[in-house]
């Protein structure tokens, strides 16, 4: 076997390379603690959303100080609930189902994109800090209407919140 | 084998890409810098990062 | 340069008529599917930019399934079996051993193409049932017409058989040669059928256990979590398959047209061994965003696609060593200077040094891809179809019409019909996918969607932080129309070399490797081994993900229903579609004795 010393030189500067990347996605998943979307959200029957308490109606309910749970439902072609609203300053966790095909589920502009398969929920938390409104979009072919699948998350001032929200 | 373009035969042991070590570390450092950009300013700069 | 093409040697038409017949044939179905693959492509590239819009939105996925499946299936496939044909012929220095049965899997091919190709455009005509606009991915519980299943099936057995026609011919040389080295070319070949024969399981399984009795109405249910995992325990390797061909004119071809030799026989062996080893256990690389799969399947699918940029890395070094080679020898001088002493003005060589060029950039967007949780920014974005046009679309695409250049006159005795538009035509294509490209990298930063008629929505805008959108878009649409353009010029020019008058000696015998084979390890060439070592791993990766899924869901899902992908324009809810397809799938589950429809 005949190989150049250039050659090994850059399959060492190689591994180093590989290394190096790995090293920094691991960093992000424990020092930044960037969680992936995995098992944890659960199965469910996708022909039967409506015997689910969560998915029967799709809804933002407040669980604690500042943390919030939105039930969405992806389906042809639409987001349910839609806007979802949300006060700032606040930890939102999404659990989304799909009660038909596949779907994607992407905060327009924003690391928080996962998909939607039926049978599955997906789940991802994020904070929401500075009030704003984000599109919402489908980003996983859904069918003929799927360039129409949009929706929107609005992040309020926590005082308007207050009032506007209150009485779901 | 020879095309007729050949000024001279090179074998392998008087050969050093040193040419292609040049690029190839070239590469190294665009990929280096690129996957720091990348990675720590469009990504982790970006907003709504997934925390659980 | 016409020196290039007078060596006086005889032709692979000379030495091997009958072979040369179905390379042609096989390269013929290429060109025709990229032909049509074009024409729906450049449809897209104005339909999304809002540039000009010929056709429904809604017609926007029918033309969408279209471009995937003629280019990254029928396209790409069907240059490799004919490739592959030539290669292995070539290096082993004997005819096929059976003419017929090459035929048969060619034949094969085609009839599955066909059928595949009659489902999709089906999506076009309302007045029939038959439909299939469920993209290149085929994501159940979409459903498609069984036609396009069964095109599918008989498609990739098309490809089994080819595989095993090249390792009947291994066979049957090496009882004449039992001392020798497998050929590099051969070498190639091999180990890139036997990755092809373990990453169809997982398609196999999809298409035939699942998706095709599923879609005829025998039973209702699917989990479309383990057919979505099935189809990428595929889907990755898959595009290996489409890249090997590349990587083999790459290292047996491209040293011989820049006026030197393969720098090492052995690494290039290597290399191979290393893609046939890696290639299957990373698939779940598309899944990083998925439910339903654990952190820790995702950290190892990571760790095994990361280690698989290894081979592609070292392939930079070898190949562009080489070039250096063919440039010193051609009196090329300096740091950067011998780039000059290059045949710039070939085609051939110039196709290809482009195509390697935008595989630098590609194999950087592809690191980011393999990167687990940057996925998050750029998951389903435009970047990603960004990604393949550099990878697939170019590295592939282009080095496989330049290398066309170069192989047909040794097909036909016939010279090419022009080469300075065949110059013309590579240099069109890099520019043209530099544009689209660029375009679709940026635009999905900004979280532009891939796979979407109108990426226009209601309520939001794209904010970008340099360029606008609309600028953005131009530049696709550009690109696109350039490689639209490009793709008329290859095509004519193959086309027209037809009427070239009939030549002899236009054949091109290739240099041998610097290092050559005998410098090599004998454990390379023990193809049982890395095979048996290649099947573990994938065993070691897919079959606990594949149970914790099956587990979760059960086999046939968690309770999911159909969705007939049947989509009428002018925006017709699905349901009268669903209540005609009833009946038909009622008499087939009845037939079979399954739960009626």
């Amino acid at each position: 076997m005949n190989i150049h010393n250039y050659e090994k030189l850059w399959l060492v500067l190689a591994m180093v390379m590989i290394i190096g990347f790995i090293s920094t996605v691991v960093y992000g998943a424990t020092a930044v603690g960037i969680e992936m979307v995995n098992d944890e959200g659960g199965t469910i029957d996708s022909t039967a959303l409506e015997e689910d308490d969560r998915f029967a109606e799709p809804r933002v309910e407040r669980v604690g100080d500042n943390e919030y749970e939105a039930y969405v439902v992806a389906r042809q072609f639409i987001f349910e609930p839609d806007p979802i609203e949300i006060p700032a300053n606040s930890t939102l966790t999404f659990y989304v189902t799909s009660p038909d095909v596949i779907h994607g589920f992407e905060v327009v502009g924003t690391n928080a994109n996962a998909m939607v398969i039926p049978g599955e929920v997906t789940e991802l938390t994020v904070e929401l800090n500075e009030p704003g409104e984000y599109g919402i979009l489908c980003n996983e072919y859904c069918g003929g209407g799927h360039h129409t699948m949009e929706g929107k998350l609005i992040v309020q001032p926590e005082d308007e919140f207050e009032q506007g929200g209150n009485d779901e | 084998m020879s095309g007729e373009n050949t000024v001279r035969e090179i074998g392998h042991d008087e050969f050093d890409p040193y040419g292609t070590l040049a690029l190839i570390l070239i590469y190294f450092a665009i990929l280096s810098v690129m996957w720091v950009f990348m990675y720590f300013v469009e990504f982790l700069g970006n907003d709504l990062t997934v925390l659980a | 340069m016409s020196e290039q093409l007078e060596s006086g040697a005889p032709t692979f038409l000379d030495d091997y008529p009958k072979e040369a017949a179905v390379v042609k044939a096989a390269l013929w179905s290429s060109f025709i599917a990229l032909a049509l693959g074009a024409v729906f492509g450049v449809i897209q590239a104005l339909h999304r930019t809002n540039i000009l819009r010929l056709i429904d939105s809604t017609d926007y996925y029918t033309v969408l399934t279209a471009h995937g499946v003629l280019m990254v299936v029928s396209f790409t496939i069907f240059f490799l079996v004919g490739l592959f044909t030539w290669a292995t012929v070539r290096s082993f220095d004997r005819g096929v051993e059976s003419i017929r049965y090459t035929w048969t899997w060619y034949g094969l091919m085609v009839a599955g193409t066909l059928m595949a190709v009659v489902a999709i455009l089906g999506g076009f005509v309302p007045q029939t049932d038959i439909s299939a606009d469920v993209l290149f991915t085929f994501y159940a519980p979409m459903q498609a017409h069984p036609l396009f299943y069964g095109g599918l099936t008989i498609f990739v057995i098309g490809t089994w058989l080819a595989g095993a026609d090249w390792f009947w011919s291994w066979r049957a040389w090496k009882a004449e040669n039992p001392d020798e080295r497998i050929p590099l070319q051969a070498f190639m070949v091999l180990t890139t059928m036997l990755m092809w024969y373990i990453a169809t399981i997982g398609i196999a399984i999809a298409v035939v256990v699942f998706l095709l009795p599923w879609s005829l109405g025998i039973f209702d249910q699917i989990n479309p979590l383990l057919t979505r995992t099935l189809f990428w325990f595929w889907g990755h390797p898959v595009v290996y398959f489409w890249l090997m061909p590349a990587y083999l004119l790459w290292y047996t071809v491209l040293p011989t047209i820049s006026g030197g030799r393969l720098f090492s026989d052995p690494l290039a062996r290597g290399v191979f061994v290393l893609f046939l080893l890696l290639s299957t256990p990373v698939g779940i690389h598309h899944q990083y965003v998925d439910p339903g799969i654990a952190e820790g399947f995702k950290v190892i699918a990571m760790t095994n696609t990361m280690f698989l940029l290894l081979p592609s890395l070292l392939t930079a070094f070898t190949v562009v060593a080489s070039v250096e080679h063919g440039a010193r020898q051609r009196g090329g001088t300096g740091l950067f200077g011998w780039l000059r002493a290059l045949p710039w003005r070939d085609p051939a060589f110039t196709g290809m040094m482009l195509a390697g060029l935008m595989f630098a950039a590609g194999g950087f967007s592809g690191m980011i891809n393999a990167g687990m949780n940057i996925n998050y920014l750029i998951h389903n974005t435009i970047w990603v179809p960004g990604h393949f046009h550099l990878t697939v679309g170019t590295a592939v695409a282009l080095t496989f019409m330049a290398a066309t250049y170069w192989l047909w006159p040794q097909l036909t005795n016939r010279r090419l019909f022009s080469r300075p538009i065949a110059l013309a035509q590579v240099v069109i294509w890099f520019v043209g996918m530099g544009l689209m490209s660029n375009a679709m990298h940026v635009m999905g930063l900004f979280g532009v969607p891939r796979r979407t008629a109108e990426p226009q929505y209601e309520g939001f805008e794209f904010v970008t932080s340099f360029g606008s959108i609309t600028e953005l878009r131009l530049q696709l649409a550009i690109g696109g129309t350039l490689l639209f353009i490009s793709t008329v010029l290859f095509v004519s020019n193959i086309a027209l070399s037809a009427g070239a008058p009939k030549l002899s000696g236009l054949g091109k015998p290739l240099s041998e490797p610097l290092s050559g084979a005998h410098d090599s390890p004998e454990i390379l060439d023990n193809l049982k081994l890395w095979f048996g070592i290649a099947f573990v791993l994938v065993v070691l990766a897919y079959s606990l993900p594949l149970a914790s899924i099956i587990s979760r869901g059960g086999v046939l899902g968690p309770g999911v229903d159909p969705v007939p992908m049947i989509i009428e324009p002018l925006g017709a809810t699905l349901e009268p579609l669903v209540a005609s397809l009833q009946p038909l799938l009622g008499r087939l589950a009845a037939v079979v004795g399954g739960v009626g429809a």
